[in-house]
């Protein structure tokens, strides 16, 4: 486009003498963003929990609470006998709750110590898991088996959970994502009503809408581009924090940021750039329709 | 080069401006629009500009009917006109240079041409050392011969100015005028509505005279341009003007 030097400094122009409310609009679009990408984050990590818990090829199998040890230890026998079973290890009650014994403190662990009512337990690994259901079964079918720690059960409520969130985050987010485009296309409003006198100028000397337009739209994509930077930084410090304090409660390997930053920065550049677009794109149109004293509001 | 063609013009709060107007304006004339207060000399030159389109009636400038024009072709029939307006509409915070470049860079043209044409227009209306000056550093003359320099900067086959004298002193807008007949000389067509009865008389051109939305004279009759403003004492002389159109109430 011809002049395109002129409407680009034009566009900046408007962004600084507009600042305040270009500060705004920055500053509710990065909102919308960094709740966007953490939503993502969030989603992309519980996948990879799901999958990793999901692929783990260790079963536990509990007993019922009226098997001896002898009896526990032929049913050990028993499952390892099974073909896709390749190692048992048992896991007595009193190993599962010293397992807790942290947790509990030495006095709670004390008085609960004769109570236990933790089954016995088998760890049993599988070789084969696209046979898990089948040696599922099996294993069920023994006398003794009480139940089994199914991980699917576990991936299949973490994977509800983030289908959960994700929803909501839908919800939060396109409210969010049209407060964004509404208080853009006031801004550029705003901007356009401090510049009707030059628009009425340009028009009335033949510029074309597109000429008119552009820097005005320059101003609500530069918003956009601003807003992008603004939140791939804002959620690069908050994503390392969060994680490593939810890690020490909760042990596991979530995906590094340095894997996903590319992606999440691209996705804020080109959200950012289609909400500044379209946000001063609207308030525009009404204004390019006007001739005249009209423009001028008189 | 412009053609009203039974033109009416009702404004959407039903105020009706125009009323069949039939005017044929030739490529080079110069011509004045006089008529009292709200008779619709605006309404005609907005017409013209494509500000407003008429309710019934053809307008054709350039050989292009207006009502085929699609809206994207509007801004490209406004390059071949110049418009000057009685409050001079110069931006405040630029200087004169900006200001008739600031047309210039409203069609896209390059910072090298803007550069070799502003000053020589601005050479043309007398402002060539006033190039530096704010709007406000100048005379009511001075800002509108800065205004018309802006009209003239595109090269316009048209000058359209709704009295551009207005807020000029009579010295000034004598010499406004002068300047627009020098342009006119140079072959650009020139469209003036003014209030001023001096200016008709003493530069004798062709007058159209509008009363409630009727074109009641267009001549260049030298009784008419002599007292443009009491045309109606003519209506009713067997000697009015032959070539003058009369439409009845
Ligand atoms: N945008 C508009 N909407 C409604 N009515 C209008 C509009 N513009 C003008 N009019 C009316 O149309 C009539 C003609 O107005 P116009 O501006 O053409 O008059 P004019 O001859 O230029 O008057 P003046 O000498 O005062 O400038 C007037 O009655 C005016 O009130
Ligand atoms: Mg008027």
């Amino acid at each position: 486009m011809k002049g395109f030097g002129y409407l680009a400094k034009e566009g900046l122009r408007n962004v600084w003498n507009n600042r305040i409310m270009s500060i705004a609009s920055v500053c509710v679009l990065v909102s919308c963003l960094v709740l966007t990408g953490a939503a993502a984050l969030f989603s992309i990590n519980v996948a990879q929990v799901v999958e990793s818990v999901g692929d783990s090829n260790e079963t536990t199998v509990y007993l019922k609470s009226d098997v001896s040890r002898l009896e526990a230890v032929y049913i050990g026998k028993d499952i390892e006998k099974l073909d896709n079973v390749v190692s048992t290890e048992f896991l007595s009650k009193e190993d599962a709750l010293e397992q807790y014994k942290d947790e509990l403190g030495d006095e709670l662990f004390a008085q609960i110590e004769d109570r236990n009512t933790l089954p016995d337990a088998y760890v049993v690994v599988m070789e084969d898991l696209s046979l898990y259901d089948d040696t599922v079964a099996k294993i069920k079918s023994i006398d003794g088996v009480d139940s089994i720690n199914d991980h699917r059960e576990l991936a299949k409520k973490l994977t509800e959970i983030s289908n959960l969130i994700n929803i909501i985050c839908v919800g939060v987010v396109s409210a969010l994502m049209i407060i964004s485009i509404f208080i853009i296309a006031n801004t550029i409003r705003a901007t356009m009503y401090s510049r009707r006198f030059e628009i009425s100028i340009m028009k009335s000397v033949g510029a074309t809408d597109s000429f008119v337009r552009m820097p005005f739209l320059i101003e609500g994509v530069v918003i956009g581009i601003v807003s992008a930077a603004v939140s791939t930084g804002a959620i690069s410090l908050l994503y390392e924090s969060v994680m490593s304090a939810i890690t020490s409660m909760i042990p596991f390997s979530y995906i590094p940021l340095s894997n996903v930053v590319l992606y999440v920065s691209a996705a804020f550049a080109a959200a950012g750039i289609i909400v500044g677009f379209f946000g001063s794109f609207i308030s525009i149109r009404k204004y390019l329709k006007k001739e005249g004293n009209e423009i001028l509001g008189w | 080069m412009i053609d009203f063609d039974n033109i009416s013009k009702i404004y959407p709060n039903g105020t009706h401006a125009l009323y069949d107007v039939n005017i044929h304006i030739e490529k080079g004339e110069f011509v004045f629009i006089v008529g009292s207060s709200g008779a619709g000399k605006s309404t005609f030159l907005k017409l013209i500009m494509h500000e407003e389109t008429p309710t019934s009636g053809e307008i054709t400038i350039n050989g292009k009917k207006i009502s085929k024009l699609k809206r994207r072709d509007i801004p490209y029939l406004r390059r071949h006109m110049g418009i000057v307006f009685q409050d001079f509409r110069l931006i405040e915070k630029m200087n004169v240079f900006d200001n008739v470049a600031f047309a210039m860079r409203a069609v896209g043209e390059s910072s090298a041409t803007i550069k070799k044409r502003v000053p020589y227009v601005l050479d043309l209306v007398g402002l060539k050392n006033k190039m530096k000056d704010k709007p406000s550093e100048l005379s009511g003359g001075e800002q509108q011969r800065v205004s018309l320099a802006r009209a003239l900067v595109n090269n316009p086959e048209i000058i359209v100015a709704d009295e551009p004298t207005g807020n000029v002193d009579p010295e000034m807008s004598h010499e406004i005028i002068e300047l627009l007949n020098e342009i006119n000389a140079k072959g650009t067509t020139v469209l003036v509505v003014t209030h001023e009865h001096d200016l008709v008389r003493e530069f004798h051109q062709r007058v159209i005279t509008i009363d409630h939305g009727r074109v009641i004279a267009d001549t260049k009759d030298k009784r008419v341009s002599e007292n443009p403003f009491a045309v109606d004492d003519f209506t009713d002389d067997p000697h009015y003007p032959d070539n003058a159109v009369v439409l009845p109430d």
